[in-house]
């Protein structure tokens, strides 16, 4: 048994990452993630680390760029606006082939939009979290619970791939206060520092700088070996829940938070005899394309999107499985306006009585 | 079975610090607690609300549309929440600024002038324990030791501190059971 604590997702966020090896940490304040920064800024102290408040999100995200050069797991996290600005530095890093974890505790958008939570940054997580085409795998926890198991395993992804990982989670999963278990500190040493890290080639081989420049045709290859990449994490490294799909007539697909009232309301219409289900992301890149694919649509009369976001961004992977085999509807609430659990179990019942959701 | 709490009003009052303490003391009795603050852009003296629910069963959803419990410290609390409570609710009131409840006859209201009972027991800062003492002896959502265990390890340090609050607990308590 790990140990259990009463924490919020941001802080929950802030510890796994340290128990998962992170030891360096830059960022700039936003709300709702001002506490992942906060806790770190003691707590990495704590276990040999370092925590720097930047001057600018630009900065920030250039000084995880350093340290991961390095070989040392570091981290940086924001809100949508504070991500936009980091946008430049995470293409960078992928450039770079350098493993970074980024945390981005969504709220209103688009421009500075609400200090409120919603599920705005979906586009911007999954299809171009930076100029020039590549793609980061993107973990969606829907508790508090999750983000620790994905926080713990992060940077495993990112050293195996050498590419920055993003984790997406809205103000609300960041605020709540809920029950977690922590796992053990991961033991990292020296000689665990990557082969390729300025650390371990300083004073023996400098043919292997590290840098987000090149020139044609070695570019063309590397865009090559990133795109193989891509397609082994849809062979490898998808993750999903189903559930309740097996006799399902209707199945909503939701991610984080959405995810969880979605589920209360397939609960509430199972015990009235509705054959409902869910799938629920949790990876957003690689999708779970198959899981929405291979559904029984001689069965499935409908799929609803529930979003905390209007209009719904999700819809467009959903509806490239569907393929047209039946209708996809959507409901959410958006510019920092909460979805719950009446108004979501509303939304599906239009829908089951004929109507849009 | 699932349990929500709203509680409102301003900053300052011990809003944030008795929802916490709610879901930890349910977490201390092997209940399953979420708790959602909510606040908007201001640093100080905006309103301030938090969502509670406690279960038996791992939560699935912490977004109730309505609560079973809406605790309100102040007028402005009252008017921007009480149709947030559902019908055979409980509304729970600081009597000192909510002078009456109008508008809904299909709750069970319960007005507690909080912050003169604060008063006489020495500490006006109290208040929002005494709101606790007065629900847990209303509903029996947690028990009085769970309670007392809870706060001896955020005030063990501070035993006067402990002391105080314990008292306002164990007023809120009896104040709480004339309305069981």
């Amino acid at each position: 048994m790990g140990e259990k604590r009463f924490m919020k997702g941001n802080e929950a966020i802030a510890e796994a990452a340290v128990r998962g090896g992170c030891r360096f940490f830059a960022g700039y304040p936003i709300t709702p993630q001002n506490e992942i920064p906060e806790y770190l800024s003691w707590r990495l102290p704590e276990v040999g680390g370092a925590y720097v408040q930047g001057e600018s999100e630009v900065a920030s995200v250039n000084m995880v760029y350093g340290a991961s050069a390095m070989g040392v797991r570091a981290m940086t996290s924001s809100s949508g606006p504070g991500i936009s600005l980091k946008a430049e530095g995470i293409s960078y890093l992928a450039a770079a082939a350098l493993p970074a974890v980024i945390v981005n505790i969504s709220r209103g958008g688009p421009g500075l939009g609400s200090i409120q939570p919603a599920q705005s940054d979906y586009l911007q997580a999954t299809k171009a979290l930076g100029h020039g085409g590549f793609h980061c795998m993107v973990f969606a926890p829907a508790s508090a619970q999750e983000a620790v198991d994905v926080l713990y395993d992060a940077w495993d992804y990112a050293e195996r791939d050498r590419n920055p990982v993003l984790v997406l989670m809205d103000g609300c999963l960041g605020n709540i206060m809920e029950e977690v278990e922590l796992p053990p500190m991961k033991e990292l040493h020296d000689e665990d520092l990557p082969e390729w890290s300025l650390t371990r080639r300083n004073g023996r081989d400098w043919q292997g700088n590290i840098t987000p420049i090149y020139t044609e045709p070695i570019l063309e290859g590397l865009n090559a070996m990133a795109g193989e990449m891509y397609k082994g994490w849809e062979e490898d490294d998808v993750k999903v829940e189903t559930f309740m799909t097996e006799d399902a007539e209707y199945v909503v697909v939701a991610y984080g938070i959405a995810a969880r009232v979605a589920k209360e309301a397939v609960l509430t219409l199972r015990a009235e005899g509705v054959k409902i289900g869910l799938i629920r992301p949790i990876t957003l890149f690689p999708y779970p394309k198959a899981a929405i694919r291979d559904l029984d649509y001689t069965q499935v009369k409908g799929i609803i999107d529930i979003e905390m976001t209007v209009p719904a961004q999700m819809r467009e992977d959903i509806e490239l499985q569907v393929m047209g085999r039946c209708p996809v509807y959507e409901y959410g609430r958006s510019g920092g306006c909460l979805l719950d659990d009446d108004g979501v179990l509303e939304a599906i019942r239009e829908v089951l009585e004929g109507g849009e959701a | 079975m699932k349990t929500s709490f709203v509680f409102s009003g301003a900053g300052g009052q011990g809003i944030m610090s008795a929802g916490i303490t709610l879901a930890q003391t349910a977490i201390d009795v092997g209940k399953h607690a979420t708790y959602l603050p909510e606040y908007g852009p201001e640093q100080r003296g905006g309103s301030a609300k938090c969502t509670v629910v406690v279960s038996d069963e791992p939560i699935v959803s912490p977004l109730p549309r309505q609560c079973d419990n809406l605790i309100v410290m102040n007028e402005q609390a009252y008017e921007k929440f009480i149709w947030d409570l559902k019908p055979d609710g409980i509304l729970l009131a600081n009597a000192n600024r909510v002078k009456e409840a109008p508008d809904r006859d299909d709750v069970k209201v319960i007005l507690v002038p909080v912050d003169d009972v604060a008063l006489e027991l020495g500490n006006p800062k109290t208040a929002n324990i005494i709101l606790l003492g007065v629900l847990t002896g209303a509903t029996g959502i947690v028990t009085r030791e769970i309670f007392v265990q809870s706060l001896t390890e955020k005030f063990g340090k501070k035993p006067d501190v402990l002391e105080m609050n314990v008292r306002a607990l164990d007023k809120g308590i009896e104040i709480g059971q004339q309305y069981k």
